[in-house]
């Protein structure tokens, strides 16, 4: 589940329709994927920060307001082979009025091309499949399909995420699958500083677009450090430019790698 | 994310590290004088020993071939055994598609045979050949091999199968040397090469394969021996970037020589450590009947071929690995144990700082001495006679095996090490993050190459030329 979710279309739809100002989205983990997967016998715990400072003020439909939510998510990724890897997530939201609460879980398995293969770009495909509150998005049961490319090109970074979304329960059942991209590019300024940019876009359902201005559409400004390969720490500012969109958000990624094997220098 | 990056595509490396020029990396030296065009072979005499240069399809196993370049259609090439101040001459034809050029290592060479171009060693075009005369010195356990640019062609240089075994015997057997029957002669080799790039930015290739005399384990012919005998093994590391450690199951090494050079404590060990470039001469007695693996301590790169089979007179069965559980090595025990020389007090210092430049997490790095990668880097300037010490300062994350061309030189500190005598070599590993010394006589005049035997690391920058006054 990336930061712009299958839900998200539902709101974007029912402001369409009520010809209202009124937007909503799923920032729990605003993301774009790198191909590689996390190594056998070791874990990724990542936390995922996110507060929306101009987000949607009025409750749609029993669904909460985005507006000053603060979403906390827990993701954990364990490698299964040297190409593959599942990942678990736990999706919170705080606000005032409502308190912590909890809003759903997703689990994610995810393949990738071996390096074996020697593919001249990084490609794996994840597929994602979880339940949300539907206080927090009226569809409840979504299924998604991301394809991941990525390139790195001397000091710059290119990843891409043509991502399928599709839901199984709520009202958007019926509405096919959706298509929501996901860009990024970076740059080495430093060995420990890489700035660029992460695009995030919902486009509505696939051969029937809607309208720009009930589109999702994102741009971060980001920063990944890389200050140790057992960490990953992520910074971004966003702002969202059509009414659909949640107007700015401030994101972070927080990740730790453990390592569960009894490595052995022999081994 | 960024930091999931552990590794990357060697085509973003390839096509970003498109700067990286043959040509700027053979540049020579400022005031080296350009080599002479390789003379013609005369009709006659014949030559003591020839070698051809050409393609080759090397099949590590049945399931594992590779196309390289070779010497006389074998990896490794012929062994080459001449004598200690008796002249030979080779000639060296070039039936590759690329200018080649033959290093002798561990020789005592003029520049012109040396086979440095770096030096002003010439280098040979290809269709062409050339006749080297020269002197072999010092005696003792030599290889030889190409000293061309790879680059972002993981192919090329030492990448490829062109190396060898040179054995120079004394001009006056030893007395004192240890008795043996018989010689195996084994090169340790990795192929298949993918450039990686890991989270922290650091790169360097992995191998698809690794094998020992050009076989994977199980695919060539094995060590044949008989109970009671005593095999002077020579091993060598030709890997081009690769540190190794061997065990033989079920029995111990008797280290004899590093490099080529008699140590001054011979030592019983139950494994080898090798860096690129290093040779180490041992006895194994053969008093364990069997079928046994000979092979890389390491699970992984075992997995991935490197062993030999070493089967007794009669005895059959699956050959047996006995997994060593730690990786062992320690220099210091074959040097002097009389109690460690103060350093030479009219050494003439020279410190050296290794460190590497970023240049992007889809690029390798580049390297410097002193802050300056070749062909921009110092050149200091020896007086024939005088002894100098090196005082290497290695800043970066990696071990490097240094190598001293012409010259031979004394370890006299590694690291966190104590301090050594007597221990003579002409590649040493210097570990991460530490200092360390060697001190050696400029006594063989003329350009001298000092590198990394890493060809990645020389490839890009960790190279310079001592200048003889």
């Amino acid at each position: 589940m990336n930061g712009i979710s299958g839900y998200a279309i539902f709101l974007a739809t029912v402001f369409a329709l009520f010809a209202t100002s009124a937007h909503a989205q799923g920032n729990y983990e605003i993301q774009v994927y790198g191909a590689d997967t996390v190594a056998p016998k070791s874990l990724m715990v990542e936390l995922h920060s996110n507060f929306t400072p101009d987000g949607q003020t009025k409750t749609i439909d029993g669904v909460y307001p985005t507006n000053h939510q603060e979403h906390e998510t827990v993701e954990l990724t364990e490698g299964l082979t040297s190409w593959s890897e599942v990942g678990f997530y736990i999706f919170t939201s705080e606000q005032a009025g409502h308190g912590v609460q909890w809003v759903g879980d997703h689990i994610r398995p995810r393949v990738r091309v071996p390096d074996s293969w020697h593919w001249p770009v990084g490609v794996s495909l994840s597929t994602e499949v979880g339940y949300q509150r539907a206080v927090y998005s009226p569809d409840t049961w979504t299924w998604e399909i991301r394809p991941i490319i990525d390139k790195t090109l001397g000091r710059w970074y290119l990843a891409f995420n043509p991502a399928l979304e599709r839901t199984w329960h709520g009202p958007d059942v019926n509405q096919g699958v959706g298509f929501s991209p996901g860009f990024k590019v970076g740059y080495d300024i430093t060995k420990v500083v890489n700035a660029g940019f992460e695009y995030y876009a919902d486009y509505g359902r696939l051969g029937d677009f809607d309208t720009l201005r009930n589109q999702q559409q994102q741009l971060f400004v980001v920063t990944d450090l890389n200050v140790s390969p057992k960490w990953e720490i992520n910074i971004g500012v966003g702002i969202g430019p059509t009414s659909a969109t949640d107007h700015l958000i401030v994101k972070g990624i927080l990740g730790r790698h453990f390592d569960w094997g009894n490595h052995s220098p022999v081994d | 994310m960024l930091t999931r990056r552990q590794f990357t595509q060697l085509g973003a490396m390839a096509s970003a590290s498109a700067a990286l020029e043959p040509a700027a990396q053979m540049q020579m030296s400022p005031g080296v004088p350009m080599p002479a065009p390789a003379p013609p072979i005369p009709a006659s005499p014949a030559p003591d020993f020839t070698l051809t240069i050409a393609p080759y399809l090397l099949e590590a196993s049945p399931k594992h071939r590779f196309q390289t370049i070779a010497y006389n259609g074998q990896v490794p090439g012929p062994l080459l055994r001449m004598k200690q101040g008796r002249a030979v001459t080779i000639d060296v034809y070039n039936h590759s598609p690329d200018p080649e050029i033959v290093h002798y290592h561990g020789l005592f060479l003029p520049i012109a045979t040396d086979g440095a171009m770096e030096e002003g060693s010439p280098m040979l075009p290809p269709g062409t050949s050339a006749r080297y005369t020269f002197t072999p010195d010092p005696a003792g356990f030599r290889w030889f091999h190409t000293h061309t640019f790879a680059g972002n062609d993981l192919r090329k240089g030492q990448f490829s199968g062109q190396h060898g075994f040179l054995f120079i015997d004394p001009s006056t057997p030893d007395p004192n040397a240890p008795a043996f029957d018989r010689e195996v002669f084994l090169a340790l080799h990795d192929w298949g090469a993918r450039m990686m790039v890991s989270g922290d930015g650091s790169a360097m290739p992995m191998y698809e394969v690794s094998t020992i005399n050009g076989k994977m384990l199980g695919a060539g012919e094995p060590i044949r021996v008989h109970q009671g005998e005593r095999v002077m093994m020579h091993i060598l590391n030709s890997s081009p970037t690769e540190v190794h450690w061997v065990a033989l199951s079920g029995h111990s090494f008797r280290v004899i020589a590093l490099d080529g050079n008699p140590v001054p404590t011979p030592r019983t060990v139950e494994q080898l450590r090798l860096a690129p470039a290093e040779r180490v001469s041992a006895i194994v007695e053969m008093k364990s009947p069997g079928v046994w693996v000979l092979g890389e301590v390491r699970k992984h790169v075992q997995a991935a071929g490197m062993g030999i089979v070493v089967e007794y007179a009669n005895a059959t069965g699956a050959p047996k690995w006995m997994q060593p559980p730690d990786l062992i090595w320690d220099y210091s025990q074959f040097s002097a144990q009389t109690g460690a020389a103060p350093a030479t007090e009219d050494a003439i210092d020279i410190p050296l700082t290794f460190d590497s430049k970023f240049e992007g997490h889809g690029n390798p790095e580049t390297w410097r001495i002193n802050g300056k990668s070749y062909p921009d880097t110092e050149e200091p300037v020896l007086q024939a006679g005088k002894r100098y010490r090196l005082l290497m300062k290695n800043l970066s994350t990696d071990d490097h095996p240094i190598h001293l061309h012409r010259h031979t030189f004394e370890v006299t500190r590694l690291g966190d090490g104590p301090a050594m005598r007597g221990l003579r070599k002409d590649v040493v590993l210097i570990p991460a993050k530490s200092a360390s010394t060697v001190e050696f006589t400029a006594d063989h005049p003329g350009n001298t190459l000092f590198h990394c035997h890493q060809q990645d690391h020389m490839d890009r920058g960790f190279m310079m030329v001592f200048r003889y006054a």
